[in-house]
């Protein structure tokens, strides 16, 4: 199906030249814009899996037309971190430093990767720049955006030099609600030789929210990056994390965790390109789904040719707390390098009967033991997080929607 | 084949199996697909009207379908031009269905199935047997204990006029109906030939029946048919075997294959896939199952160019189980997309699916599969585990399964793995004495040897040569 139709009558070049205006952005930015508006023609949706007769996740009955509001954007943002490290709105990042944003912006997710991302780069009106100078070690940066408008388009560009780290917890919320809200992000990180990046994110936005976010880094020599990505939010969610290992001996971890109950839909991708040797990937995500929620979780490991000696893991689990939920789930392994150790594993169930009987049989109510067992099905997940408060958050949320069942 | 050992001991491929003989057909029909050869094939073979029909609608169907395109990770079919393909060739022989005395045939097409061993397996290991050369059975025998408890074991076209009623209601209706994809609507409008098997309530079918297929001529397409149905508490294992030999030119081989299994029957449906790599082997294969019915696949790819092969079977009933065991080898030039489909549509159902793959020289395999629970399946479980191995730098080695989950009341689990042969064992092995390929076809036949315990001792014995056979060359 042809992206075509989707096209906004009313969105315009002047719409772009407002927003990039209000930025004070230099030409060369209003243009990779203006080039991303254009494209829209031409582009399809983000891939999603079909398979016969059904289709993983269906984006084109979104009606973008109505959903989007580009010259209304409003927010509520903290953007802070530690004093050794610059973390700057987007405006004063293109004030301070047009060299690396000139550098790094929309090299690692392609601007006309596919529609939303095109649509995104056009109409972004926010954003944070994360930079970490060489041997510099931040933490608890710590960025909170709370959306109060029909749409929001967010930018992150995270870039740390040499052996630095950095740890970041970023976090979506809704504000003022409307009966439709689409919030759109793209996120680049570059991390620099043997430097280090924890990108966690917990993207609670109001049920009624659509979410399009991409999640991408590289990592050069010696550097890791790892994701935490938990969802809870929005009726439906399409989310990529991912992390190309283009550096020798470079490592990815990504983490998820999700819960989706009503009629929540979310759509997650974990990839990982292994581009160079000695590579490390380990990809984790446990999820529960209730009520009528679907999940669809497609991982996939690719291993180039040149990948000598790579190590890549994969788990997902799933756990289905109601009959009328569904939980789709496709890892994939493309592997181009025999120099390779490779797994990956999928399950789906329930609770398992003979755990819930024990602890009932201990004299603990079914309810609460339900809940135990649910939140320790989360334990393997949430013992990855090194930011304190984004795993107690993350515990608490999961907590109360379970209390919130009968 | 025990007596005979000695022709398997022979490790040239070429000379056990990609032998050629002098095309010495009685029909054939022209190249490309119209309805004016689709209206000369079902003419040759004296067909009722309602067949010559149901080829038309599917030709139409073939017409009206796109080339399948938009798979992530696809086998190139581009070299595929079906036009150029003869879909029916008739040899010469001068009875039509089948003789059942070897000594009948004519004398290239008795010895081409003398090379390949089929009457000495008929007389140690085999109930009947069924051999097929381009476009029609030759041969075709069952012993008489089973025809005596009512089994039939003919070729496909004579069952279309002997047993009317069972063709017309199981035959491309409701398990694979020429608008599953392309290839099977093209399969529908010119197939040729295969089996009918036919097992009543109760009878249990002691040893394997086989057919044998054999392409000899270049640039020709086979769309043999197989049917098999099985009923309640019946028990039939049935093999088939393919070969042929090696053209410059394109061969396409799209058999159709339809299983039913009755409640409490058994089922299993075994293939020693050994295709020429000239050939395109895109096949449709798929069993129905009803109450406690049980369904296996055995599935050994080691020829053709590429394969598209996804044995599916639909879990209808309650209780009913499926089993699948494949393994792919694919060397130099070789793309075996291969795998497997169940449909859990009913409570207590269970599969397993077990994938062994081998990637060596420049070959790809790729396990892909669709596991789907269908909302109210409750208390199924699928198990489904692939494990690959990687010989060189050169090779591919993909694992694309896809699991749809609607129903809460199940157990589910995937696993796979890729890796290459351990240079521990090899070492290993070789501190024992054994040489560098010797210790690797020994890791290999390790590897298998899940899959080949589940054949007939002749067949695992011919799975492992084949395989030996593949990795000669390479290892040398």
């Amino acid at each position: 199906m042809s992206a075509g139709t989707q096209v906004h009558a009313n969105l315009t070049e002047e719409q772009v030249r407002e927003i990039s205006g209000d930025l004070n952005e230099p030409d060369w930015l209003t243009e990779t814009r203006l080039e991303a508006l254009e494209a829209l023609e031409e582009l399809d949706m983000p891939d999603v899996i079909r398979t016969p007769g059904r289709d993983w996740t269906n984006l084109h009955d979104l009606d973008f037309e109505s959903l989007v509001d580009p010259l209304n954007a409003a927010e509520d943002k903290d953007q802070v971190g530690p004093d050794e490290a610059e973390v700057l709105a987007w405006s004063d990042a293109v004030a301070e430093h047009e060299e690396l944003l000139k550098e790094h912006f929309g090299s690692i997710v392609d601007p006309q990767e596919n529609y939303l991302t095109a649509l995104s780069t056009a109409l972004f009106s926010t954003g944070t720049v994360i930079y970490v100078p060489e041997g510099v070690d931040a933490e608890d940066v710590t960025v909170r955006t709370e959306q109060n408008s029909r749409s929001l388009f967010n930018y992150t560009l995270v870039v740390t030099e040499e052996s630095s780290s950095v740890t970041i917890l970023e976090r979506q919320s809704t504000g003022a609600e409307q009966d439709e809200q689409y919030y759109s992000g793209v996120v680049e990180v570059a991390a620099g030789e043997n430097s280090y990046v924890q990108y966690g994110s917990l993207q609670n936005l109001s049920k009624e929210a659509y979410n399009f976010t991409v999640k991408r880094g590289v990592a050069d020599t010696y550097a890791t990056v790892d994701w935490i990505e938990g969802n809870l939010g929005t009726q439906l969610t399409k989310t990529e994390v991912s992390t190309t290992l283009s550096g020798d001996s470079s490592e990815t971890q990504i983490v998820g965790a999700f819960y989706g109950h009503n009629d929540q839909h979310f759509d997650l991708d974990a990839k990982v390109w292994h581009r160079a040797e000695h590579t490390t990937a380990d990809l984790v995500t446990r999820g529960v789904t209730d009520d009528v929620a679907r999940s669809v979780y497609e991982g996939v490991q690719d291993v180039g040719a040149d990948a000598w000696d790579t190590s890549s893991y994969q788990r997902e689990n799933t756990l289905m707390l109601s009959d009328e939920s569904e939980a789709d789930a496709s890892p994939k392994l493309i592997i181009n390098n025999h120099d390779t150790e490779a797994s990956h594993s999928a399950t789906v169930g329930q609770i398992d009967a003979e755990d819930l009987f024990y602890m009932t049989s201990r004299g603990v109510d079914p309810r609460a033991a339900r809940n135990m067992l649910v939140e320790g099905f989360f334990v393997p997940v949430l013992e990855e997080v090194d930011v304190d408060e984004l795993r107690d958050d993350l515990e608490e949320l999961i907590g109360a929607r379970l209390r919130q069942r009968d | 084949m025990s007596s005979d050992q000695d022709h398997l001991q022979e490790t040239d491929t070429e000379a056990r199996f990609e032998f050629k003989k002098e095309e010495n057909a009685a029909v054939r029909s022209g190249k490309g697909l119209t309805e004016e050869v689709i209206r000369m094939i079902s003419e040759d073979k004296d067909e009722p009207d309602w067949m010559l029909e149901r080829r038309l609608r599917a030709l139409e169907q073939y017409h009206n379908m796109p080339m399948p395109s938009d798979w992530p990770g696809m086998p190139d079919l581009s070299e595929l031009d079906v036009e150029e393909i003869i879909p029916y060739i008739r040899p010469d022989v001068d009875k039509r269905e089948g003789v059942d005395d070897w000594t009948e045939l004519p004398d290239e097409i008795k010895d081409t199935f003398d090379k390949l061993g089929i009457p000495e397996a008929e007389k140690n290991a085999l109930s009947g047997v069924g051999a097929q050369y381009e476009s029609e059975v030759v041969y075709q025998n069952m012993q008489e204990q089973w025809e005596e408890k009512g089994v039939i074991f003919c070729n496909m076209d004579e069952a279309v006029r002997e047993h009317p009623e069972l063709v017309k209601e199981h035959f491309m209706t409701t398990c694979v109906p020429p608008s599953d994809n392309k290839f099977a609507a093209l399969h529908g409008a010119v197939w040729s030939g295969g089996s009918f098997v036919y097992v009543p309530e109760d009878v249990t079918v002691e040893m394997p029946v086989q057919a044998y297929f054999r392409m000899n001529s270049e640039g020709m397409g086979q769309f043999e048919h197989t049917l098999i149905i099985a009923e309640e508490g019946s028990e039939v294992h049935y093999i088939e075997g393919c070969s042929a030999p090696k053209y410059g030119t394109h061969n396409l081989h799209s058999g159709g294959v339809e299983v039913f299994v009755g409640e409490d029957a058994h089922v299993q449906y075994s293939t020693v896939q050994n295709w020429s790599k000239n050939t395109f082997n895109l096949n449709t294969k798929r069993a129905i199952c009803e109450e406690n019915g049980t369904m296996e696949w055995v599935s050994g790819s080691m020829g053709s160019k590429a394969t598209m092969l996804y044995p599916c079977t639909i879990l209808k009933g309650r209780g009913s189980t499926d089993t699948h065991i494949t393994i792919a080898f694919a060397g130099e030039g070789q793309d075996i997309d291969t795998g497997a489909k169940v449909y859990h549509n009913a409570p207590e159902t269970s599969s397993t699916i077990e994938s062994k793959s081998i990637s060596k020289d420049g070959g790809r395999t790729n396990y892909r599969g669709l596991v789907h629970i269908a909302d109210g399946a409750e208390n199924s479980s699928t198990a489904v585990e692939c494990d690959a191995l990687m010989f060189d730098n050169e090779s591919t080695s993909d694992t694309m399964p896809y699991m749809e989950i609607e129903e809460s009341k199940v157990d589910v689990a995937h696993e796979a793995t890729v890796g290459k042969i351990g240079d521990e064992d090899i070492f290993y092995l070789q501190s024992r004495g054994l040489d560098d390929d010797d210790a690797k076809k020994m890791i290999v036949a390790g590897f298998i040897e899940p899959i080949t315990e589940e054949l007939p001792i002749e067949y695992a014995v011919e799975l492992n040569r084949l395989i030996e056979l593949e990795m000669e060359g390479s290892l040398g």
